[in-house]
């Protein structure tokens, strides 16, 4: 342990006795593992940031509509063509789901929202059973969601997103204001719970109307179909429940056996997944491109490596004429190198962190420190100390003693 | 048993497709506590014996051993032990680290024998003090004369009392008053019961040992105590 910690402190005073030559190898690192930090910490917030917002979505809740989803143009208009699934179809399942809980028809379409002599284009206007408010995780900020009363009388009420509370009734009550959605009138019942924004589009630019409402003014539902969302007796049994629910759409939608289902039925987590294949390789990408600084940093101590055992060619010889074995020299470069990649790429950590956290920023995405990249950008730099280390040291390490010696 | 015996020592290099033997059939023996130089002009292979004694090198042929162990077949890490416990070594050019002060020089030995730091620093001090450097311990090499650098380079030989001295041209680099007082200082440690090796060739350097060798064309050419009345120092 005393030769250990001796050589340990030999290599230390070697590297700030080359201030010049440690600073341009630790830059280097810094440079390389900060470039990865950056991507890895930025995508890894992104996708944090999108399956939080999926979070609202029960582990026990799965969605089917004629498309969830589309990663590339032969999916999208594959499934483009596929027949609407029509409002009696929520009525079948609720008949025939034994293991569904709670059936959702949702109806989706944008209208412009106007109030007074202000107004909102292309606002989403859902809409829904009022038993969406119990399947999904949908917070009530203020006044109410809509009842099944309200949907059987086709009242004239909505629940609207922060965004329009705060465009039309900033520091104005906004419930039992008359507001439009098209040309009709709709008095405000609640505002949900604000949920901000992901990459700079707000999440609040919603309102939901009830089913029957939706229906009247935007007539029986076209190309795009109902949404269901169906809440599964309990998470346990939810691909039971999925199951149930396949047959009994494969049925009642006439597919044959042979054929592929004709619609998307979708969970949070299959959809994180689909997303996460998706991105795989773009994210595999970026991180291997930024992975080639890593590789360059990795050249250059062990560059400056070799120009250091050259340099230190007597001192190594008069180490080992006065006792010191291979393995002591070897651990003292080793050392050197690892001492380098490891604060350089301590504070490439560091700084890749904060420069992500800026640009995710730019993108309303707030990323948290993760124990994942951190202790990956450790593990990394220390490896590339060791790899690209490992070949100067052992040079070192066999030069013959009297060879050294001479060596002017 | 001699600290030192050889036996039929052969070391023979390969230039191209010419075999060179640098030293041809060495036997000798050195008892413990004597002062021997070995002498003899470049090129006559007293350096390569010097590398042999030392245990920079192993024979190509026959036998070496010191303090009864057996050099030849010795692989490198055990080769290091050797230089680390046995022997103390002084050279010409002396050999110091640039960038270290003369107290950790004389450390070096015993950082690799795994000396606790405490330990190690205290024998330093008193092996600068013994060659009388002992208000020079932070100098670094670049602020000593050469006298006291191979002085430095004499206590860090001190520092682990090693069996054997082994001192290759020591004075090579030195004047001549600078290398009396070296010379001096062997003496001394001789006096003190040291073994000690000087690899020289110059007479009256080689003058402050007992016995002569004198190596010729890779031989010992010839084997002579020195008397008395001839020799350096001693007076």
């Amino acid at each position: 342990m005393a030769v250990l910690s001796a050589i340990f402190r030999l290599a230390g005073g070697a590297l700030l006795a080359n201030k010049l030559r440690s600073g341009l190898t630790f830059t280097g690192i810094v440079f390389g593992v900060t470039s990865v930090m950056t991507i890895m910490s930025f995508l890894e917030g992104a996708i944090g940031a999108i399956e939080k917002a999926f979070e609202s979505m029960g582990p026990s809740t799965f969605m089917v509509s004629k498309m969830m989803s589309a990663f590339s143009e032969e999916e999208f208009l594959e499934k483009i063509r596929r027949k609407p699934i029509d409002l009696r179809t929520a009525d079948v399942i609720e008949q025939d789901c034994q293991l569904c809980d709670k059936i959702s028809p949702r109806l989706f379409d944008q209208a412009r929202i106007s109030y007074g002599d202000q107004s909102l284009r292309r606002i989403m206007v859902m809409g829904a059973a009022a038993n969406f408010i119990d399947i999904v995780d949908m917070e009530v900020a203020q006044g109410r969601f809509h009842s099944s009363e309200d949907d059987l009388y086709r009242r004239n009420v909505v629940f609207i997103g922060d965004l329009i509370r705060e465009t039309f009734f900033e520091g104005v009550d906004p419930l039992g204001k008359q507001i439009r959605i098209g040309p009709k009138k709709y008095t405000v019942i609640g505002v949900a719970k604000k949920r901000g924004t992901l990459f700079g589009e707000s999440q609040d630019d919603y309102a939901v109307i009830p089913l029957s409402a939706h229906t009247r003014q935007f007539g029986v539902p076209h190309r795009r179909g109902t949404f269901l969302t169906i809440k599964a007796v309990s998470v346990e049994q939810l691909e039971e429940a999925m199951d149930e629910v396949r047959l009994i759409l494969r049925t009642y939608r006439k597919v044959p056996p042979s054929e592929p289902d004709d619609f998307d039925m979708e969970t949070a987590e299959s959809i994180l997944e689909r997303l996460n294949q998706f991105t795989l390789m773009f994210r595999m990408v970026s991180v291997g491109i930024s992975g080639i600084s890593l590789v360059i940093g990795g050249i250059v101590v062990m560059n400056i490596m070799m120009v250091s055992v050259t340099e230190r060619t007597r001192e190594i010889g008069i180490r080992k004429s006065v006792g010191a074995k291979q393995r002591h020299i070897l651990l003292q470069f080793l050392f050197e190198s690892i001492m380098l990649t490891l604060s350089g790429g301590a504070l490439g950590v560091g700084l890749g962190f904060v420069i992500a956290k800026i640009l995710a920023s730019q993108a309303d995405v707030d990323i948290d420190p993760s124990a994942l990249a951190i202790s990956a950008g450790l593990i990394v730099s220390t490896g590339i100390g060791l790899i690209f280390g490992i070949y100067p040291a052992m040079k070192a390490a066999r030069l013959d003693p009297i060879k050294a010696l001479g060596y002017e | 048993m001699p600290l030192i015996e050889t036996d039929n020592l052969w070391k023979t290099y390969a230039m191209g497709s010419e075999r060179i033997h640098a030293l041809r059939s060495v036997s000798m023996a050195i008892e413990k506590g004597e002062y021997v130089a070995i002498m003899g002009p470049s090129g006559s292979g007293k350096s390569t014996l010097m590398n042999l004694i030392g245990c920079l090198d192993t024979p190509t042929k026959g036998e070496y051993w010191l303090n009864d162990k057996r050099v030849r077949e010795m692989n490198d890490n055990e080769l290091a032990n050797i230089r680390n416990r046995e022997i103390g070594f002084v050279f010409q050019v002396f050999n110091l680290l640039p960038r270290a002060s003369a107290l950790h020089n004389v450390e070096l030995p015993l950082i690799y024998n795994g000396t606790p730091k405490g330990e190690r620093e205290k024998m330093a001090r008193m092996a600068l003090e013994r060659v009388e450097l002992g208000d020079r311990m932070s100098h670094k090499p670049s602020e000593l004369s050469g006298g006291q650098r191979q002085r430095v380079a004499v206590a860090r030989a001190l520092v682990n009392s090693p069996s054997l001295i082994l001192a290759d041209e020591p004075t090579g680099n030195l004047d001549s008053k600078t290398s009396e007082e070296i010379m001096k200082l062997f003496d001394h440690l001789h006096r003190e019961g040291n073994t000690i090796i000087t690899v020289t060739h110059e007479a009256t350097v080689a003058r402050h040992a007992k016995r002569v060798l004198s190596i010729l064309d890779g031989r010992i050419a010839s084997d002579e105590a020195i008397p008395e009345e001839q020799r350096n120092g001693v007076h």
